[in-house]
């Protein structure tokens, strides 16, 4: 197993070298640099050439690799051309909400889908199957956003029930006089429809995986024996199939969680949620070459060390497995 | 027993049960703390500032939260447009024969208690000039001296006259030096000292305007209370008297144009400072809680040429683009009415400098007498055609087979437009030249292209053939005809896009750019529009109208201005109801 992790251990960081690299590349092979995009007649030729070259963006384009090699073996992201702050100021103030909210949702999904799959695989061409099957494909293939819009007019304006979109009350967070639970509760009133919509959209999938394990595991030798042993129902599907159908369902979840740093730009923009998957967007539009390298190369090394995660798991979960 | 096996499976899905019971009970009891904050304006917009620092954050979005902050010397007045002494205590003493304009300032204190003296209008400038701050530079480098010649006067020493110093120079936004001094000198010998400049982050600027950012959530709301030591508290500054009346602002951040105006709507926000899209006002005009401003804006949507190539070289063939395009068209069915009409590249809004006897390509004309104009001007220009787009009778037909005047066929030409999802208006506006173009037979295709990649292919590369793109804030002063036009500006990156060279309008640029005499700039500015028009380098489409939401039930006292009711002025003056 040591000589396993290893090996992956080294795999990862060849893996991460050449993200590194195709970063680079792809982001200088599209077109225009930053200051090209400021279509603004008061920046005259001279003033936009200077501000070039003082974003090192003049550099020939080895030695600007050179550099930005170095800056990531230092931990040094840099700085973002938008907002001239550090970019890893700008990335930990937006992750904590990105992952506070998809990872709730993933792991909130993932509850009720393998619960609900477990239901829907046992009670197989039933009327219980036929709708969770149903409601899992009917929401699993929504247009997000569409679904997102949908819930804010609905609950947000037509019913008030909710806040249109936004992440907290300016009320609650001026107040000096507010408690932290005040703040956290007000958060989680934010978060529902977020929520809500995450989990309508990402429930079936695991709903499904989990059906479809499920049903081959049904078909194994060793539940004829558990019945067999005159074990409940009850036992034989919680204690006996569930387990041994709950390996892909891991695989899904370990790299939805991975995936969930990652944020989802369209969520994030139709609730005006302040996570990184809207940053990550703006970024890539504005050409904030820092801002966007660092927020990919981030995504890419937690999902290849979930990757690695998720394997050494298998060997725990399923003793077949040996590496 | 059939409820206990309902109740039991009801637990195996807890997590799921959890979820609504949370949403249910949330919505019960969080509801209440939507409540209209006392005397806080609360307005929507759809990005944040980049930064406080006001070297940095000079895009449209910082520039509403900045322009509550940081004053200039002098400010147009929203009706006349006329410069007024805002920081500045009366209007500058121009002497044009030693080029020195002498400034007083007002009694002012910086939001931190201290006086702003001129020392801070020195250092602003000097400032600028060191590190060639971007977008301010070109309007301080003829400035050969500015001094400090007591506390509260500037004397400013030009090395040549220069038209922009009163409308441009005098009305940047001033700096404390006290605030920048440190860092100033501790940068003094760097290399990349104005990137230095530019990544500096302060907490708490120190400000001469009505508003300082108290608390600012990173993407979610700034909060601005209202500043105590704002200069122009009770004061009536340009006949307008000013407060601010409110005790502060709560700029709220939405991701997408409809999240802000369902938050309009609903009473989340009072004001959304953005420009409502003709697709909602059918919704919106109808809410009697909703108050609209319609405002002309100053800004020019257009299609440019590629003068460097054939046939785009050829003024007659420019001239006859110009006469199909029907701009009539355009405001109605694509800006929905919400427009008007362009014929120079200077609006009409700009009263000053519009000069509104240009040549007008094609005014007024039907379909059919615009293609019949369209004909004749390329034909007398030696064009020809298999079938020509008007027959013997005069009857407009179906044209095949244009020839440029060496007789071979004309070449397809491409419009570029930027994509519908970026700008419907510009890309559905290039779709419908093509269709225009086509009805005499010229080969044309609009392609919609991303933003980035239009911008790297026009600007810089110069490899295009036609271009639709604009501008939506101008500013007063025409001096952009000259960075628009002047054969200098030729060169890739250059803001001469369509490559336009000629010496008579290069000469009046210049002569333009050094007149102080307003008169006189006015007269050698309309001469320059009659030129452009006449050879159309670029043909101006249309001017957007914008449109402004604000709740009617909660303040009241908007100051309507060319760009719109979102200005100091309206923000100093509104009163809650």
């Amino acid at each position: 197993m040591k000589r396993f992790i290893i090996k992956r251990m080294a795999q990862v960081v060849v893996v991460l070298f050449l993200i590194l690299t195709v970063l680079f590349v792809l982001f200088r092979l599209a077109p225009g640099d930053p200051v090209e995009r400021m279509v603004d007649p008061n920046l005259t030729l001279e003033e936009a050439e200077h501000l070039v070259e003082q974003l090192g963006l003049k550099e020939p384009i080895l030695t600007q690799y050179g550099i930005y090699l170095k800056n990531f073996a230092m931990g040094h992201f840099g700085h973002s051309f938008h907002y001239g702050q550090p970019v890893a100021e700008v990335i930990w103030e937006k992750l904590p909400n990105t992952i506070l909210l998809f990872t709730t949702a993933v792991i909130l999904a993932a509850l009720v889908g393998v619960s609900w799959g477990k239901i829907a695989a046992w009670s197989k061409g039933k009327w219980k199957d036929l709708a969770f099957t149903v409601a899992a494909l009917v929401t699993h293939t929504l247009f997000l956003p569409w679904l997102a819009l949908l819930l804010v007019w609905f609950f947000g304006y037509r019913l008030e029930w909710f806040p249109i979109t936004g992440m907290m009350s300016e009320e609650v967070w001026l107040d000096p006089d507010t408690a932290w639970w005040q703040k956290a509760w007000d958060v989680g009133y934010h978060m529902m429809l977020p929520l809500l919509t995450l989990f309508l959209i990402h429930f079936g999938s695991y709903l499904l995986v989990m059906r479809s394990s499920m049903l081959d595991t049904l078909k194994e030798d060793y539940i004829v024996t558990a019945r067999a042993k005159g074990l409940s129902e009850k036992a034989i599907r919680n204690r006996h199939a569930a387990p041994n159908a709950m390996l892909p369902v891991v695989t899904s979840v370990g790299l939805s969680l991975a995936f969930s740093i990652n944020g989802g730009a369209l969520t994030e923009t139709v609730f005006s949620w302040p996570g990184i998957g809207r940053e990550l967007v703006f970024a890539v539009s504005h050409n904030d070459y820092p801002l966007a390298q660092a927020c990919f190369l981030l995504i890419a090394t937690v999902v290849l060390f979930s990757n690695v995660v998720v394997d050494v798991l298998y060997a725990y979960l399923d003793p077949r497995i040996r590496y | 027993m059939v409820t206990i096996k309902k109740f039991r499976r009801l637990l195996l899905n807890l997590p799921a049960a959890a979820l609504l019971a949370a949403i249910a009970v949330l919505a019960v009891w969080a509801a209440p703390a939507q409540s209209a904050g006392n005397g806080i304006l609360k307005i929507g917009v759809l990005e944040e500032p980049k930064s406080l620092n006001l070297w940095l954050a000079s895009d449209a979005w910082s520039n509403r939260i900045l322009s509550l902050m940081y004053q200039p010397l002098y400010l147009r007045e929203p009706n006349s447009m006329e410069l007024v002494p805002w920081l500045a205590a009366e209007q500058p003493d121009f002497d044009h024969k030693t080029l020195t304009c002498t400034v007083k300032l007002r009694p002012a204190k910086w939001s931190d208690g201290s006086d702003f003296t001129a020392e801070d209008v020195v250092f602003t400038g000097h400032m600028i000039y060191l590190y060639q701050m971007p977008r301010h530079y070109s309007k301080w480098k003829f400035i050969e001296k500015v001094e400090a010649v007591d506390k509260h006067t500037v004397r400013f020493v030009l090395n040549k006259p220069m038209a922009i110093f009163l409308s441009r120079t005098l009305t940047t936004p001033i700096v404390q030096k006290k605030q920048w001094a440190s860092l100033v000198k501790q940068l003094e010998g760097s290399e990349r000292a104005l990137q230095e400049i530019l990544q500096h982050d302060f907490e708490e600027p120190s400000v001469t305007g009505p508003f300082v950012v108290d608390k600012w959530k990173k993407g979610v709301f700034v909060y601005m209370k209202k500043n105590p030591h704002f200069f122009g508290q009770g004061q009536t500054i340009g006949g307008h008297k000013l407060g601010p009346h409110i005790k502060g602002i709560i700029f709220k951040i939405y991701g997408t144009a409809d999240a802000a105006i369902l938050a309009l709507r609903k009473g989340d926000i009072d004001f959304y400072w953005n420009d409502i899209q003709a697709g909602y006002l059918k919704s919106i005009e109808n809410d009697p809680d909703i108050k609209l401003f319609t405002n002309t804006k100053s800004g020019v949507y257009y299609l440019g040429f590629n003068l460097r190539r054939a046939p785009m070289d050829d003024v007659a063939f420019r001239r006859a683009v110009a006469t199909l395009i029907a701009k009539e068209f355009i405001i109605k069915r694509i800006l929905q009415g919400y427009g008007e009409v362009l014929h120079s590249m200077i609006p009409p809004g700009n009263e000053v400098f519009y000069n509104p006897n240009v040549p007008k390509h094609g005014a007024g004309l039907d379909r059919a007498q615009r293609v019949k104009a369209a004909y004749e001007i390329l034909s007398r220009a030696g064009y020809t055609w298999e079938t020509p787009p008007v027959d013997a009778q005069g009857k407009v037909q179906k044209a095949r087979g244009i020839k440029t005047p060496d007789g071979k066929p004309l070449r397809e030409v491409v419009i570029l437009t930027p994509p519908a999802d970026y700008d419907p208006h510009r890309a559905m506006s290039g779709q419908m030249i093509q269709e225009w173009l086509r009805e005499v037979g010229i080969p044309v295709v609009s392609r919609p292209m991303a933003f980035g990649a239009l911008i790297q292919t026009v600007k810089t590369q110069h490899d295009f053939d036609c271009f639709v793109l604009g501008y939506g804030k101008l500013a007063l002063d025409p001096g952009y005809l000259r960075a628009f036009f002047h054969s200098s500006q030729d060169k890739p990156k250059g803001w001469n896009m369509s490559g336009y060279n000629n010496p008579e309008f290069d000469q009046l640029a210049t002569e333009s750019d050094e007149t102080m005499d307003t008169a006189k700039r006015r007269d050698l500015i309309f001469k320059m529009q009659e030129i452009l028009m006449s050879e159309v380098p670029y043909i101006p489409l249309y001017n957007p109208v914008l449109v402004e939401g604000v709740r009617a039930d909660r303040f009241t006292g908007w100051v309507p201005a060319l760009g719109g009711i979102g200005n100091i002025w309206s923000l100093c003056e509104i009163q809650a109801k």
